[in-house]
């Protein structure tokens, strides 16, 4: 590299950083994100098999609801199928109801990729 | 993501404050539109669509998208209560091996192909059409569900034969007095099948269709190719995608989705406490209703003139007047309702603000011609279903 060249970059070295960090962002945010996950957790393992089997769990993450109404949730799923051991059963409930409870934050739902305009598919 | 999110601002910041050139005022622009949206999700025929669950598809549209009469259709939320067919998700949109059968209490079953389905006189109606549960997660206490914001509605020009004539063509007998529809809705584990029932007289209504067509193309995946039931001014549930049979009955169909699904308390109830079964009715048409599209909630905008948008729909009445409040619903005022309309559509609207320095709850209340108003506050009901309270959102005005 030239002496004219180092000149050239030195002045310009942070936007080129920030430039490339910037690039390397927009590839990350568009990254598919298709499924949800469960939180870390002592049911996060028995949750995914018992609830995945039939939808993803975005469906629950998304829930904000009381333990009684966790308790009938997961008693209905069990009935249409859900395999819950019944040692597990109350441990489910409450690590649902710690988890997706009413005074927890609302859950930031991801979007499709637009047609058009930043953020479009690929 | 928010620190990637707090990163790109920053971003944003220091490329202007170095006072960069054209290229970079892009640049930052951009990297401030991608801070303000969570992680995109590639979905085919999905544009711009809010994620509430990939497995089943359920999609709910931006109301910053209410900005057109008919909602095109890759912007058209989606509600799937199953898997979809993996007949339909091979098929190529060819529909080999598909047909639809009209039976039951009937003179003469039969059934058709989509081609021969496709030379019947084909009928048009430009229908709003909305989930049930559209605007569940703003009821308190919460419910369980999708739980659905503003979005789960749109408005498309649905065409198709007239469900009357098959039914006509069938030879309906006096015992009919309901009609099924089953659609190829995959059913996981032992989860009832989705299969719903409407009575006669609404499916031998001359605007009730079997649709193959929505906004003048076929139906997509998405939405029920290669056709599905469109019963105008009712809950999203009555109109069964993936049409596969037309039962007709002599009862209302007994199925979960019919009972203890999609039904409403008869009196409303103290919120969060249970309802009986048999003080429930089930739901038909959906209600009055309005939501702001411009501007969003939570936004900032300049003093000055402003033009308030938005859209309201009343099921199988006609929408008479929306009212906007800028103060908290102390003074209302009538918006002017846009010129497109049709039976079963929403109106646009909008209302012209002059905003001054201030923060600010805009309210939205829709009038319909049976009389009835938007309240100020949801009839709670333990599924959340038809949330229609005042729409409102909150601005500062700098």
């Amino acid at each position: 590299m030239s002496p004219k060249e180092t000149k050239w970059l030195a002045p310009h070295a942070s936007i080129l950083v920030l430039i490339a960090m910037a690039i390397a962002a927009f590839a990350q945010s568009s990254s598919p994100k298709l499924t949800e996950n469960f939180p870390a957790g002592p049911m996060q393992a028995k949750a995914t098999t018992a609830c995945t089997e039939c939808h993803e769990a975005r469906i629950i993450v998304q829930q904000r609801l009381s333990k009684a109404v966790w308790a009938k949730e997961v008693d209905k799923m069990i009935k249409w199928g859900a395999v819950v051991d019944a040692a597990d059963h109350d441990a489910l409930v409450e690590y649902f109801s710690v988890h997706f409870g009413p005074d927890q934050p609302a859950y930031e739902a991801p979007r499709t990729a637009l047609e058009k305009g930043p953020g479009k598919k690929k | 993501m928010n620190s990637r999110r707090t990163f790109l601002r920053q971003f944003a910041d220091v490329a202007l404050i170095l006072g960069a050139t054209a290229p970079f005022h892009t640049f930052a622009f951009r990297a401030q539109s991608a801070a303000s949206q969570p992680d995109s999700i590639d979905m085919p025929g999905a544009d711009g669509l809010i994620v509430r669950s990939s497995r089943f598809v359920d999609l709910e549209t931006p109301v910053e998208c209410f900005n057109t009469w008919l909602t095109p259709v890759p912007r058209f939320f989606v509600r799937n209560h199953m898997h979809e067919p993996s007949m339909i998700l091979a098929s190529d949109l060819k529909a080999e091996g598909w047909s639809l059968s009209v039976g039951g209490k009937v003179e003469k079953p039969f059934s058709l192909t989509l081609a021969e389905l496709s030379k019947l006189e084909a009928h048009a109606v430009v229908n709003t059409l909305e989930c049930a549960g559209n605007g569940r997660s703003l009821h308190r206490p919460q419910v369980p569900g999708v739980q659905w914001g503003r979005g789960a509605v749109g408005t498309a020009r649905f065409s198709g034969p007239r469900l009357r004539d098959l039914l006509q063509r069938a030879g309906v007998k006096a015992s009919g007095k309901h009609v099924m529809f089953r659609g190829l809705d995959e059913v996981p584990g032992k989860v009832p099948p989705f299969i719903r029932s409407i009575p006669i007289e609404k499916a031998l209504d001359s605007d009730t269709l079997v649709a193959t067509h929505m906004n003048g193309t076929p139906l997509t995946k998405n939405h029920g190719f290669p056709a599905r039931a469109l019963v105008p001014g009712w809950i999203g549930a009555a109109s069964c995608k993936w049409l596969t049979e037309i039962n007709v009955l002599d009862s209302e169909f007994a199925g979960n989705f019919m009972s203890p699904g999609y039904r409403f308390p008869n009196q409303p109830g103290r919120p969060g406490e249970p309802v009986k079964p048999e003080d429930t009715h089930p739901l038909t048409a959906i209600n009055v209703k309005s939501v702001i599209s411009v501007p969003l909630d939570g936004s900032k905008v300049k003093s000055g003139k402003l033009t308030i948008h938005g859209a309201a729909w009343a099921g199988e009445a006609d929408i008479v007047k929306v009212d906007v409040s800028t103060d908290r619903g102390t003074t209302w005022n009538p918006a002017k309702l846009g010129r497109d309309q049709a039976h079963y559509a929403w109106r646009l609207w909008s209302y012209d603000w002059t905003a001054k320095t201030g923060d600010y709850s805009i309210l939205s209340r829709a009038t319909d011609s049976q009389g009835r108003t938007q309240p100020a506050t949801a009839i709670w009901n333990p599924s959340g279903y038809l949330y229609n309270a005042f729409d409102q959102v909150k601005v500062h005005v700098a």
